[in-house]
């Protein structure tokens, strides 16, 4: 139980996460896990971390902490104008701390989350496996909520590995304006064939209404055709629901496992990781492609980042 | 044999989904959940989850083809049928009904026209089949429920429902095995332990499942409770 750091500020959500509880929706367990996994594992890579470590994820304003040992760190996803000491810091890059020293992170100007990553990765309740928080059932994490002040930060203890270099070229850059690839989802009929174009067609803007477990998608209303209610049916991160009123949302990693409005997208795994970064405001185009083409752009993704990150990602 | 027919449509480029049409509730449920079961653990499946009518496999493409997981999905949903009876022990689960722990039980009951001992009498004189788990961690969907006691969701959801919250939506009854938000009003609360962190299987209710509920009054409630701390 070694303390790391204690939170002077917490931001304004900053949550423990690794990449989540893959493979337990049938017993009603969402996914969780780092919003941006690409930018976290990143991260993870940069300091020498197995890809399973926990490290903390900030939204939209980030923490301010005191070390209280000496350790290393990294961060990752949106830049936070993070300074130790005063020092200006760079994202995917190892830094040493000693205790006592200072990290404090800004707001970002661009993308919704950045990451802080300790070597030997983050101390949190374990959850079936998981360390990540899952806020709606207070679970994981520091008993399940958002640090607050106060808060130690305690290593997990994790044997490091060798630190990964991350070339310039493949560190995710963040925007406001986000292009998802998707297909049309399992009810997409129930759109018709020209309001599903003007889905695929027209620009969302993300409105505020926006967390871990969705995002509202605003700029237009769609027209829902008459159909009986439908019964829970699986969800997953990435589906585009649309309700009778036909304002669509996208659902993110937190989603819950079973919904019950028609489905009438589904964003492709390799662009997945890219909507964790959508802040409210930001611009969205959803563009259709088809299956095989959103195997080979997984494929072609998993090259591009080789051994950086691990097998599967893009699932 | 019952009969009941399906179609099998992409759910993005890694998944399939089907939903089944005809035959009654619990046998739909209890095929595609079995079938969702017997998929899970297949070479290249990443997720085999259900609802109440429809299940969706997905898969690694780089691991099996679409076609090849579609024709999976298929041969599991025509062997499912054969043996979607599979737990006959029925798992008991005493409950508190009314007052702070089922919150909705009085304006459900002028809702429905009926008095508590009928809620209470109508809800716990049969057995439910666990119909799937899901939207909560271990939360349980359980059917038919009774005709006389079947309602809408609440209008606006609980921010919180806590552990073991027993409530009634639609045709099902359904059991939160652990503190989530919940839109389903809430009729009681069992003082059983549904979860289980230390073991494989660390929800109670699993599809398939048979329950049957048995009234218990609030001290027994509050020793229940005490013996499980």
């Amino acid at each position: 139980m070694t303390a790391i750091a204690e939170i002077l500020k917490p931001g304004l959500m900053t949550t423990i996460q690794d990449l989540g509880r893959p493979g337990l929706r049938h017993q009603g367990v969402p996914l969780s896990g780092a919003a941006d996994p690409v930018s976290f594992a990143l991260a993870n890579a940069a300091i020498g971390n197995k890809a399973t470590a926990a490290g903390l994820e900030c939204t939209l304003k980030g923490p301010s902490l005191r070390f209280k040992a000496s350790g290393s760190f990294a961060l990752g996803g949106a830049d936070m104008k993070a300074h130790l000491n005063g020092n200006a810091l760079q994202l995917y890059t190892p830094y040493d701390a000693q205790a006592d020293d200072e990290l404090v992170l800004g707001a970002a100007q661009t993308g919704a989350r950045g990451y802080i990553v300790f070597q030997g990765g983050l101390q949190g309740d374990d959850f079936l496996g998981s360390a990540s928080t899952y806020l709606p059932a207070k679970l994981g994490g520091i008993n399940g909520r958002m640090l607050a002040a106060g808060d130690t930060l305690i290593s997990a203890g994790m044997r490091p590995a060798a630190r990964r270099d991350i070339p310039t070229t493949l560190c995710p850059v963040i925007a406001h304006d986000f292009f998802l690839r998707a297909l049309p989802g399992p009810e997409s009929a129930q759109l018709g064939a020209t309001e599903l174009a003007r889905f695929f067609s027209c620009g969302w803007t993300a409105g505020r209404r926006a967390d871990r477990m969705g995002l509202q998608l605003e700029g237009a209303q769609l027209k829902v055709l008459d159909a009986p209610p439908m019964a829970s049916s699986p969800v997953f991160p990435g589906t585009v629901q649309c309700p009778a009123a036909g304002e669509p949302f996208l659902l993110l990693y937190d989603a819950q496992t079973v919904g019950g409005y028609p489905r009438i997208a589904q964003v492709i795994a390799a662009d997945l990781p890219l909507t964790g970064q959508i802040r409210p405001g930001d611009r969205i185009w959803f563009q259709e492609v088809s299956a095989d083409a959103a195997c080979e752009i997984a494929a072609q993704k998993a090259s591009f980042y080789g051994d950086l990150l691990p097998f599967g990602f893009f699932r | 044999m019952t009969v009941f027919s399906f179609s099998i449509e992409p759910y993005g480029e890694n998944g399939w989904i089907a939903t089944l049409s005809k035959s009654d509730m619990v046998e739909r449920a209890l095929t595609v959940n079995a079938a969702a079961d017997a998929l899970r653990d297949r070479p290249g499946v990443t997720d085999a989850v259900a609802g109440v009518e429809s299940i969706v496999l997905r898969f690694r493409p780089s691991e099996v083809t679409a076609e090849a997981a579609k024709t999976m999905l298929n041969d599991a949903l025509q062997t499912a049928k054969a043996h979607s009876a599979r737990s006959e022990a029925v798992i008991e689960i005493p409950v508190c009904y009314g007052g702070e722990y089922g919150p909705d039980f009085e304006m459900l009951c002028e809702k429905l026209g009926i008095s508590g001992e009928e809620l209470i009498s109508f809800h716990s004189a049969k057995t439910y089949r666990v119909l799937t788990v899901g939207f909560a961690p271990g939360f349980a969907y359980l059917g038919p429920l009774p005709d006389e006691l079947q309602t809408q969701r609440l209008a606006t959801p609980r921010a919180h429902v806590p552990a073991g919250s027993v409530g009634v939506a639609g045709a099902m009854t359904g059991v939160y095995a652990l503190a989530s938000p919940g839109g389903w009003p809430l009729i009681g609360r069992t003082p059983k332990c549904l979860f289980d962190a230390g073991t494989d299987e660390p929800f109670l209710f699993s599809s398939g499942a048979t329950v049957r509920f048995t009234p218990i009054d609030e001290p027994t409630y509050t020793a229940l409770k005490a013996e499980r701390s």
